[in-house]
């Protein structure tokens, strides 16, 4: 059995993916391990590695190759290679759903829309530059200074019936924007439904930058909240496919390319599993 | 992937350093004697030819301002200038170029003198008529202020070469005035002769980037030669440093020699540099042997790789045309649409990078629809960055590296996807 890791070194959190090839061209996920990275990257990403050898019951020696993703890529001291996060993601969410042509990332620090042709490769993308707005970054903000945990806004924000009207799109001026709607005694709810609505609006202005087809995949870490992933359906006007693993996308796709990149298959252009039919789920 | 750094340093990059440095000295001289006179002067679309006329030596401002971003010396004079009153916002070389005088930094070791003229050619840029009216006021400098009409059409009318023609007449009347020297016609003929070799001889070294490999970098190599190119053009010592220079990267072209051992990506680049971050962003491009075969910053101050000329039978008319037609900044965006298109397909390039640049609407109003333009229309691969030319804040390294980092990727993936496609 050949094994092959992709880790996913974020500004949040560091992902690590183990995938296994069965032989048959079909690769699979045996395990995927969360961290948080904290201060030092290098020793997160090693944490995160080990931590899912362990939990595969494999040794690292038996990780045939390693890609590492994320901001801190270049910090993975163990990793045999380095991939944008981008590449990664269209990788990942086209092997979740081979018919993604479209995915919205949105990270602790960035959001990003890539335009994904038929085989996983990256066509077109568009980041937000040099500002948190839009990001995990702006909800975390929103969070704290209402005093609620990041998992309870996405919930709560559904239940928002009149959300307020966030003008702002900076990180720290949301801060006076929410604590002048808490003075007018406005809902949480409803504050927290206009706090999602002005990052989707600002997601989606962003995104329509790329041309936006169907199948429209979310990933990345802010996609397990449920509110964000509404507002941002009722701003696009379709359905996002959002999996499960969507936190993973990007350690999965550097998973496939280090499977590819062990074989040297990646470069005679034979993409593994880029006609796979899913992961297991 | 291992880090690799493009080194090219030939002949050019030695003569070009010689003769920056006696500019620089002779500016020097000027500061210290009152002699030779000097004019300060917008880059784009500048009329060197007529200061020749009376052995007088231009002074650019935003030479100055981008020297000291490339030094790693622009954010003192920028804040010094922003505790002025100018806004965040405002043009980052104007900030570099009002601060330092103010603070007495110069980019050289020599002194910078007060311009015997203040001549501002605002082409195509407004931002230059406040910024030259206050170095004028500043520094107790006359100002003439050479109104050089927007293009609105795609060549310019009879009026408005007229127009410039007697603004340009009326600037020899001041600068004799001043200087105290008489116009000399014949110098200022053989000037714009000067021009015309230098703009023949650099216009068959931008075609030569057409060859795989390219011989040079045609955005930063090319950034090399734009200094002598505004400040010698209209001189011999330009015509016999353009003809070292064409030698150069005629018998790299037939050693087929390239800027890397294999060039692997050709792109245009559209946009000024980073100047704060110069080096780190060249090698950015460097990491995928990725080389830019045409760039709209290297026409700034002429166009002439399409065949634009200084006519030297009609010197005055030939400056005003120039002035009015042939340099990057006078031209509607459609135009600039159409000389990147036109790069992409004859310079065979793979995709096209904008940087945007913050503190200059200038080049970068506009640059949104220009990438739609390029990735929708037209299905050129297009990577769009920003940043700033002068203000090393705006500078984000990480980011910019993981943009550039992608873009490759994709490019590479693309191509990769594409054979496995035709061989299956």
């Amino acid at each position: 059995m050949r094994y092959a890791a992709g880790v996913d070194v974020g500004s949040t959190q560091t992902k690590s993916v183990i995938m296994r090839d069965n032989g048959d061209g079909t690769p699979e996920i045996v395990v995927r391990g969360l961290v948080d990275t904290g201060a030092n990257v290098q020793k997160a990403a090693e944490h995160g590695f080990h931590q899912a050898c362990r939990e595969a019951g494999i040794s690292a020696q038996q990780v045939g190759f390693v890609v590492g993703t994320g901001y801190g890529r270049y910090k993975i001291a163990f990793g045999n290679a380095q991939m944008t996060e981008i590449s990664c993601h269209a990788r990942g969410a086209h092997f979740i759903y081979p018919n993604t042509r479209t995915v919205i990332d949105m990270g602790g620090q960035d959001s990003k829309a890539i335009s994904v042709g038929a085989e996983g490769e990256v066509l077109d993308f568009v980041m937000n530059d040099k500002c948190a707005a839009g990001t995990g970054r702006f909800l975390a903000n929103a969070a704290e200074v209402m005093g609620l945990s990041l998992d309870e806004v996405g919930p709560l924000s559904l239940q928002g019936t009149r959300p307020v009207k966030i003008t702002t799109v900076c990180t720290v001026f949301v801060e006076s924007d929410i604590l002048s709607y808490l003075a007018q005694e406005k809902k949480a709810e409803d504050i927290l439904r206009g706090v999602h609505l002005a990052i989707a609006r600002r997601t989606v202005s962003l995104a329509r930058r790329v041309p936006l087809e169907a199948e429209l995949t979310m990933t990345g870490g802010v996609a397990r909240n449920i509110g964000m992933v509404k507002a941002l359906e009722e701003v696009l006007g379709v359905t996002l496919q959002v999996s499960p693993d969507a936190h993973y996308v990007g350690a999965i796709g550097a998973a496939l390319f280090a499977l590819e990149k062990m074989d040297q298959s990646f470069e005679s252009g034979i993409w593994r599993g880029a006609h796979a039919t899913g992961s297991g789920h | 992937m291992t880090q690799t750094r493009s080194e090219y340093r030939g002949q050019i990059h030695k003569r070009q350093k010689e003769l920056m440095l006696k500019w620089y000295e002779r500016l020097d001289e000027a500061a210290r004697t009152g002699t030779p006179p000097t004019a300060a002067m917008m880059i784009s679309g500048n009329c060197v030819e007529l200061l020749e006329g009376f052995g007088a030596v231009p002074l650019y401002p935003e030479i100055n301002a981008l020297q000291m971003a490339i030094r790693h010396q622009s954010l003192e004079p920028i804040l010094i200038a922003e505790e002025l009153g100018y806004a965040a916002d405002n043009c980052a070389y104007v900030k570099a170029d009002i601060g330092a005088y103010l603070k007495g930094l110069t980019p050289a070791d020599g002194k910078l003198p007060v311009p015997s003229l203040v001549l501002c050619n605002f082409v195509g840029c407004n931002t230059y008529i406040k910024w030259f009216e206050h170095v004028a006021e500043l520094q107790g400098a006359p100002l003439y202020m050479l109104d050089v009409p927007f293009l609105r059409t795609d060549d310019p009318s009879r009026a408005d070469i007229d127009y410039v023609i007697k603004q340009l007449k009326e600037v020899v009347t001041r600068l004799e005035e001043i200087t105290g020297r008489k116009f000399d016609l014949d110098r200022f003929r053989q000037a714009v002769r000067c021009s015309s070799r230098v703009e023949e001889l650099w216009s068959k070294i931008k075609h030569l980037a057409k060859q795989t490999p390219s011989p040079f970098d045609a955005y930063f190599d090319a950034i090399t030669l734009m200094g002598p190119l505004y400040v010698y053009r209209a001189t011999p010592e330009g015509v016999e440093f353009f003809e070292i220079a064409l030698k150069e990267m005629e018998e790299k072209v037939a050693e087929q020699k390239g800027l890397y051992e294999s060039e692997k990506f050709r792109v245009v680049i559209e946009g000024p540099p980073p100047y704060p971050y110069f080096r780190t962003f060249r090698d950015m491009f460097a990491k995928w042997k990725a080389c830019a075969v045409a760039s709209t910053y290297s026409t700034v101050g002429g166009l002439w790789e399409f065949g634009a000329r200084h006519d030297p039978a009609q010197p005055f008319e030939a400056v005003a045309m120039h002035m009015l037609a042939q340099n990057v900044t006078n031209r509607n965006y459609l135009q600039r649409y159409e000389q990147i298109r036109r790069y992409v397909e004859e310079w065979n390039a793979q995709g096209l990078i904008i940087h945007f640049v913050k503190s200059c609407r200038l080049f970068s109003a506009g640059q949104g629809d220009m990438r739609d333009y390029f990735t929708k229309t037209l299905g050129i691969p297009t990577l769009y960055l920003e940043s700033d030319l002068e203000d090393p804040r705006y500078f984000a390294e990480a980011q910019t590296r993981n943009r550039i980092d992608a873009f490759f990727e994709s490019l590479e993936h693309q191509t990769l996807t594409r054979l496995h496609q035709e061989a299956r």
